[in-house]
């Protein structure tokens, strides 16, 4: 078992920070709205998914406001989803730093994650707004349960960059797997209870959502962010297993193709 | 690795795959097999070993594809040899290519503190050594602005201040110089003496032959992926240069060349160069002569319409550039009088005293002003055989003699 990359990476912070800062700052420069565009693709996708779900179905009781249920879930699939689409794309984009300069790769994928990390962070207190005016307005009643976020979104974090390791390595030396990885993520859209709560699939589905990585840790951003309460142990235990087998797995991929990338990026 | 060896490589051996061929046929053989088995690839570097003492300066020279780069990525341990071993010993800093960590859209500033942290620098040694750098490369007044901005000369200067003053143990350059003007150029040499007198190892791959004699005390030949050559760098340059020459004059001597199409040619046309050969002590037409025998230049010229005002010249050098004769006929007091229709032109040299190696030869028939007719460069290469041993340029034949007191072994 080897968590070599993710120490790589660890020792290498100041590199990764600066690269994560890099990917943000040459995004958003040149444009006038700059950093405010990350926001516009999740409100968007609210603005649709509230409007379908509100106008044409009509959302369970349980998931009412369904807008503020939406928000959370959405905010932190484009986290994921945008991670690893550019996790796929990042020794293709470094391709010249890779083959040209001395730098341990992992610090690539981490700064992919950490990018989207950020973005993520920076939406967090229009989520806090929004949670504050639905409280105002009575409709939801915050609790102390959502100091459980931010561990969910550590664990989150760490499945993500272990299958980043693994997507981005393979990518390298397959072209297939930027298609396989799209639409696996639109497939997990589904499969994850980002647009209805986990307790809305029928019992003898619920296994799909442990089988799929993100599951239980959507229904922990909703316990945690929209019902406001505990997350059940089993799903603590459910989560942690998944970030340390995602780890250890996309770390052992990532080290096996390690001493290719740069030749063959 | 001997203790004093800032570098040292073993028997390292890199194959590429081909292009187009994947190194793992699938999925699972990529995940489970231990090492890529790399069958019909391309051999770039080919058992090759060296040391490199801490504190050498060590030159790599060699034609296109010869490995020269694959070996200093392997050096910096970008890639990993598929055969052998190579360590470095020290702090390690490469500049593959200057300014490879750029990014267009970020100001200077930005992307200073970015290849610094690329190069191993922490933080705080950016911040201490910022300054430094910006004066180094001269781009104060656009530290703020994007990099895509920046003329290409800015972007190399500050790409090679910054690596310039990450402060390695061990810096491999690879042709890297070859982009910057005049004054840049120098100020790098300059910050290179700085280094070697700090006691820095410096590994520099250029196609500069001359700046490779000059500045390394010793030099690596590779030739197809194999060390063809290793010792002090003048030699090794000399050798390489006489191989070059030696491939090319293959190619082109030993047969007579009634156009000469291919040379490096200018003139205003008013007389033609149509041939030029060389001549063995028999007038056959020749490749190479022994030294010390007789040799004759010979060109073949068309006027195209009656001149008065005419030289013919030929000129030997080394394939290093060094001019060993350079003779024409105003220099030899012929005063022109009528040139019309062909003409034939024979140099003869009773002896020709050189030193073995090649030797390429320009001719040209131009007015007295020095106005080309035409000139034709490098028109052909032959090879000097030679008995006798000795360095330089001329190598008669030479007689010892010794006192008494001084004896020799049969």
């Amino acid at each position: 078992m080897t968590l070599n990359p993710l120490r790589r990476a660890l020792a290498q912070r100041p590199l990764v920070l600066a690269l994560t800062r890099r990917e943000l700052s040459a995004r958003y420069r040149g444009g006038a709205l700059g950093f405010l565009w990350s926001l516009v693709n999740p409100l968007l996708l609210l603005l649709v998914y509230a409007t379908v779900f509100r106008l044409v179905f009509t959302p369970r009781a349980d998931v009412r406001p369904y807008a503020l249920f939406l928000f959370s879930g959405i905010l932190v699939w484009g986290f994921v989803s945008a991670a690893l689409h550019d996790a796929v794309e990042t020794f293709r984009s470094n391709g010249p730093l890779l083959r040209k300069t001395i730098v341990s790769p992992e610090v690539f994928p981490a700064a992919c994650v950490g990018a989207r990390l950020a973005h993520l962070l920076l939406a967090l207190p229009v989520l806090a707004g929004a949670i504050v005016w639905a409280a105002a307005r009575g409709s939801v009643r915050p609790g102390p349960a959502m100091a459980a976020f931010p561990l969910v979104l550590l664990l989150l974090t760490l499945t993500v960059f272990g299958l980043a390791l693994a997507v981005s390595a393979l990518a390298v030396h397959f072209g297939d797997v930027r298609d396989i990885v799209g639409n696996l993520l639109t497939l997990a859209f589904f499969l994850t209870p980002v647009l209805y709560p986990a307790g809305a699939v029928p019992e003898r589905f619920r296994f799909l959502l442990r089988v799929n990585p993100f599951g239980t840790f959507f229904s922990g951003v909703h316990d945690a962010l929209f019902f406001f309460r505990p997350i059940p142990a089993k799903d603590w235990a459910w989560m942690a297993g998944t970030a340390v087998v995602c780890l250890v797995a996309g770390a052992a991929v990532f080290e096996r193709l390690r001493d290719t990338l740069a030749e063959e990026a | 690795m001997s203790p004093a060896s800032a570098v040292s490589v073993r028997d390292a051996a890199k194959v590429y795959r081909r292009y187009g061929r994947r190194p793992h046929g699938t999925l699972k053989s990529a995940l489970l097999s231990r090492a890529a088995a790399i069958e019909g690839g391309v051999t770039a570097l080919d058992g090759v070993s060296f040391e490199v003492a801490a504190g050498e300066t060590l030159g790599v020279i060699g034609a296109n594809g010869s490995g020269k780069s694959t070996l200093l990525k392997l050096l910096a341990g970008i890639m990993r040899p598929t055969r052998g071993s190579v360590e470095v010993r020290g702090r390690l800093a490469a500049l593959l290519e200057l300014g490879a960590g750029f990014h267009p859209e970020l100001s200077g500033r930005e992307n200073v503190e970015i290849t610094g942290l690329l190069l191993g620098l922490t933080k705080k040694q950016i911040a201490a050594r910022f300054d430094d750098i910006v004066r180094f490369a001269g781009v104060e007044e656009f530290l703020d602005a994007p990099v895509k901005t920046y003329s290409s000369g800015m972007a190399v200067r500050l790409g090679f201040a910054i690596a310039a003053h990450s402060d390695p143990d061990v810096l491999l350059v690879d042709e890297v110089l070859a982009v910057g003007d005049e004054a840049f150029s120098h100020r790098a040499l300059e910050k290179f003496s700085e280094f070697e007198r700090a006691g820095r190892t410096l590994v520099f791959v250029s196609h500069d032959l001359a700046l490779v004699a000059e500045r390394c005390r010793r030099a690596l030949w590779l030739d197809g992926g194999r060390l063809r050559a290793d010792g002090p760098a003048p030699e090794t340059v000399n050798r390489y240069r006489e191989r070059v020459a030696a491939v090319e004059g293959r190619r082109r001597l030993g047969e007579p060349r009634p156009s000469p199409a291919g040379a490096d040619r200018i003139g205003s046309g008013e007389a033609r160069i149509e041939g030029v050969r060389l001549l063995d002590s028999e007038g056959r037409p020749a490749g190479g002569v022994r030294a010390g025998e007789p040799a004759t230049l010979e060109m073949t010229v068309r006027a195209a319409a009656p001149l008065s005002d005419f030289v013919f010249g030929f000129r030997i050098s080394t394939v290093a550039g060094v001019m060993v004769l350079g003779t024409n006929t105003a220099l030899e007091g012929l005063r022109p009088e009528r040139f019309e229709g062909e003409g034939r032109v024979t140099l003869r040299l009773p002896a020709l005293d050189l030193v073995s190696g090649v030797y390429s030869v320009d001719v040209a028939v131009h007015a007295k002003n020095g106005v080309p007719y035409d000139a034709l460069v490098d028109v052909l290469c032959f090879e000097v055989a030679s008995d006798r041993a000795g360095a330089g340029l001329w190598g008669p034949a030479r007689r010892w003699d010794f006192s008494d007191g001084i004896r020799w072994r049969n």
